[in-house]
């Protein structure tokens, strides 16, 4: 985790989910689009929307707040898709996620992250980079490579199964 | 800059071997065919000048001796042995690793190296002492050109490259270092032409080199050094003596003596100028430019490239068809038509770019077959028919795999030994038969041996033995063939090392099935086997049905559609045993709506498609047909990788997403969550 601090340039892209902030490095995001119409696989988890057309190619894209546990909300004007480049093993593949809504893009520099607290979170702490503290709200570093990737999909597709609290 | 064209040369000399390899197997089949001598000795020595060229030393000095050899084949001199042929497969091999390997870093391969060189020593000094028997004049002959040589000439060359010889790769050192392995050589370097600091281009050459060179080799051994820079340079030659003259020492008098005409110095004298050598003087370079004409190589990822943007356009102008349709201008419509018309027919010339003959891996199996027959002491032939065949080029690299198993299989089980074969009354030399040809819109790939066939009863036992079936379980006899096709099955008495693992027949079975390809056995005891691939022609592009469930388009390969029908909605929900009656059929269907957990509706008529599922009629309701569809294949990702239902995804004209329907895979599911097995209904 370290070196990645180090070679990533620290920049964030904050984004909500509910009344939560979270920040994913600006690497790996690639751009933001709007909803469009999404076509839902049948037969896939839930936290599956679907799939667009990005210019040509097929975009898968997960529900963020359901593969959160959160609950799911119909989609408003400020509702859109991260389109991340999401690195698993040793491929690399391109995925939207559907977010609440973007906020902005801010630096910060390393000793303003502050590690994760281990208990009392939700949230598993291997999905948390670090936690920033800015105008009295912490806002939450992903690790999107970790949250997303195919097999942490499915971990949370079981937490999902339980009954959350959120 | 070096190493961009090393990789070129590493590429090229991969097409050379494979030339090699090719003609090498035909004049194995036919060993008096003078033109399969002189392309094998032409072939050769591109790739020798390539590699010396290239700084593949090693390779360069076993070409070297294995040209010569087929260069007294050539004059015939010598017949064609088996022995030189195996030889020179051998050579091959090794070149490969060469190419990857240069310097042959690695230990087994040095040994390897070392080998085949004795091994052609061997061939070379046989074929001194054979000529020696043979005919007293032609000895004489061979050891003034060959070996131990009392004469040395004396040669001036004077090798003046121009200024950007060294932009295409060349090194001209190389040259000088070649010229040095010919003999004794003097070279001095004219330095006057570099210009001052300020006006000098670093990719230029501003050197000439003046060369004095005592050898016994005549003229045209000089000039072959220079094959292939010809056009990038002034090359003169003079011959100076027909004796060594001591060139360290007498050099410089003589060249001061020259302007004095001794009447030998100007005898050999030839300016060798790029328009002079052309044609019959240099064939290589004249089949080179054959080809250079005829077809040209394109990186693979550049066609699909290629192809991705067409996929693009022919989506676009779907798009633009249905604006142009809606917004009724008369001239939107006629450029819109024309763009149609345009970007199908680009389509259909690139997707024929993407396809390649099955020829390109056929040459592999040749070689398989020969050796492996060898191995195993089976004489065995394999016969090609259709070879021109064509198919997608992503297909034809996922085919070699699966066929190589298939003529394993037939080489080590198939085929019987020779005897066994002459008591059957059989020839004794074994056929395999593969033959391709369309049909449709499919290929069919036959891979036929006379071989012994397959004994039902044997597998029937296998199977038993294996648990696979009970004792008491009957079997039609294409059943029980499908049993070769389970994992871990194999009838094979003993395992060797080619086949006989039990790993054959089912990875072959789900690599065609990936393909979207179906395998066809058929084998009759003691007349033989035959094993058939059914494949689509691409894999990216498939005509369907669209139809429509709730707000989502569906695609079904037509090739799977039978008719579509109307039933009323009360026909269709809440039945217990999902069957209907059309046509005076009892088709048994699925609810797609309810498959795929989605909202019933209340329509009073739904449409029905019904499908073909393993020979039987089954039928989807579905919302409504919209009609034929091409549909461009993409991928869903990695993240669907689970997904059975669906093979993949194509835009609409609309810019929406369709998915298409795996069909077979649909069903599999569809019957495995189904409590009662409707299809067991006869």
């Amino acid at each position: 985790m370290n070196n990645e601090q180090v070679t990533i340039a620290q920049s964030y892209l904050s984004f909500k989910l509910g009344e939560e902030v979270f920040a994913a490095s600006v690497a790996k995001v690639i751009e933001i689009l709007e909803v469009p119409k999404i076509t839902k696989v049948p037969k896939s988890p839930l936290y599956m929307r679907g799939v667009l057309n990005l210019r040509g190619s097929v975009l898968p894209v997960i529900d963020t707040r359901l593969k959160f546990g959160m609950t799911a909300t119909t989609d408003t004007v400020n509702t859109c898709i991260m389109v991340l480049n999401i690195q698993m093993d040793t491929e690399t593949f391109i995925l939207g996620a559907l977010v609440d809504t973007v906020q902005e893009v801010f630096e910060i520099s390393d000793d303003e992250i502050k590690p994760a607290p281990s208990i009392g979170s939700k949230y598993k702490s291997e999905f948390i980079e670090g936690m920033v503290k800015t105008d009295e709200q912490f806002i939450m570093l992903l690790h999107l490579d970790k949250v997303f990737s195919s097999d942490e999909l499915v971990t949370v597709k079981e937490s999902l199964a339980l009954p959350t609290i959120a | 800059m070096m190493d961009q064209f090393q990789a070129k040369f590493i590429e090229e000399a991969n097409d050379l071997i494979a030339t090699l390899e090719k003609t090498l197997l035909s004049l194995e089949q036919n060993t008096g065919d003078k033109s399969l001598v002189e392309k094998v000795f032409r072939v050769m020595h591109t790739l020798k000048g390539n590699s010396s060229m290239f700084g593949f030393e090693k390779m360069g000095a076993v070409t070297h001796h294995l040209e010569t050899i087929y260069d007294f084949i050539r004059e015939g001199k010598r017949p064609v042995t088996k022995e030189l042929l195996s030889i020179t497969f051998t050579s091959l091999d090794h070149f490969k690793v060469l190419l990857t390997d240069p310097h042959l870093t690695n230990a087994t391969a040095a040994l390897a190296h070392e080998q085949v060189m004795e091994q052609i020593h061997r061939l070379i000094n046989q074929a001194d002492t054979a000529q020696l028997s043979q005919n007293e004049l032609t000895e004489q002959k061979t050891e003034n050109d060959n070996s131990a040589k009392a004469v040395q000439n004396t040669y001036h060359i004077i090798f003046q490259p121009h200024a950007d010889i060294l932009i295409n790769g060349t090194n001209p050192l190389y040259l000088l270092d070649e010229l040095s392995n010919l003999g004794e050589a003097k070279v001095t370097a004219h330095l006057k032409d570099i210009p001052t600091l300020d006006s000098f281009a670093i990719a230029k050459c501003y050197i000439y080199w003046e060369i004095y060179l005592t050898t016994q080799l005549d003229i045209n051994a000089i000039k072959d050094v220079f094959i292939f820079v010809e056009d990038e340079c002034e090359i003169k030659i003079e011959e100076l003596a027909t004796n060594s003259l001591s060139i360290n020492n007498t050099l410089p008098n003589y060249t001061t003596a020259k302007p004095s005409a001794n009447n030998k110095i100007n005898a050999g004298e030839q300016v060798v100028t790029s328009s002079k050598k052309k044609g019959e003087d240099e064939p290589t370079s004249a089949v080179a430019k054959e080809q250079l004409v005829s077809s040209i190589r394109v990186a693979s990822e550049k066609l699909d490239d290629l192809m991705n943007l067409v996929s693009e356009l022919v989506t676009t102008q779907a798009r633009l068809s249905l604006f142009s349709e809606q917004n009724s201008i008369p001239e939107l419509v006629s450029i819109a038509e024309n763009i149609e018309k345009i970007s199908r027919q680009l389509r259909d010339n690139t997707f024929s770019i993407c396809l390649v003959p099955l020829e390109t891996i056929l040459l592999r199996f040749q070689r398989l077959v020969r050796d492996l027959s060898a191995e195993l002491h089976k004489d065995i032939i394999l016969v090609t028919e259709g070879a021109e065949t064509e198919l997608d080029k992503s297909i034809i690299e996922s085919l070699a795999d699966p066929l190589l198993h298939i003529l394993r299989n037939s080489i080590d089980h198939g085929i019987e030994p020779a005897e066994v074969r002459i008591k059957n009354g059989k020839p004794a030399q074994g056929k395999i038969l593969l033959k391709a040809f369309y049909s449709g819109t499919n290929v069919h790939i036959q891979i036929s041996d006379d071989g012994g066939g397959i004994n039902l009863q044997k597998i029937r036992s296998k199977a038993i033995a294996k648990g696979l079936i009970t004792a008491d379980a009957h079997l039609s006899e294409a059943e029980t063939i499908d049993l070769l096709f389970l994992p871990g099955f194999s009838t094979a008495d003993q395992i060797t090392d080619v086949s006989g693992r039990g790993v054959g027949m089912d990875v072959v079975k789900r690599k065609i099935t990936e393909l979207r390809g179906e395998v066809f056995l058929q084998s009759k005891v003691n007349i033989g086997t035959t094993i058939t691939i059914k494949l689509p022609l691409t894999l990216s592009i498939i005509d369907g049905l669209l139809v429509k469930i709730e707000n989502t388009h569906f695609v079904v390969p037509l090739a799977l559609v039978d008719k579509c029908y109307e039933a009323e909605h009360t026909q269709l929900v809440d039945k217990f045993n999902n069957l209907i009656t059309l046509d005076g059929e009892k088709v048994p269907f699925f609810y797609l709506r309810k498959e795929f957990n989605m909202s019933l509706t209340n329509h009073t008529i739904e449409q029905i498609v019904v499908i073909k599922y393993e020979e039987k009629r089954v039928g989807l309701v579905i919302d409504a047909v919209i009609g034929e569809y091409q549909a461009v294949l993409k991928p869903l990702g990695k993240l669907y990788k689970n997904q059975d239902h669906i093979s993949g995804a194509t835009i609409l004209g609309d810019g929406t997403i369709a998915l298409v329907m795996d069909i077979n895979k649909m069903i599999n599911q569809f019957l495995k969550s189904e409590t009662v097995n409707i299809l067991s209904y006869e």
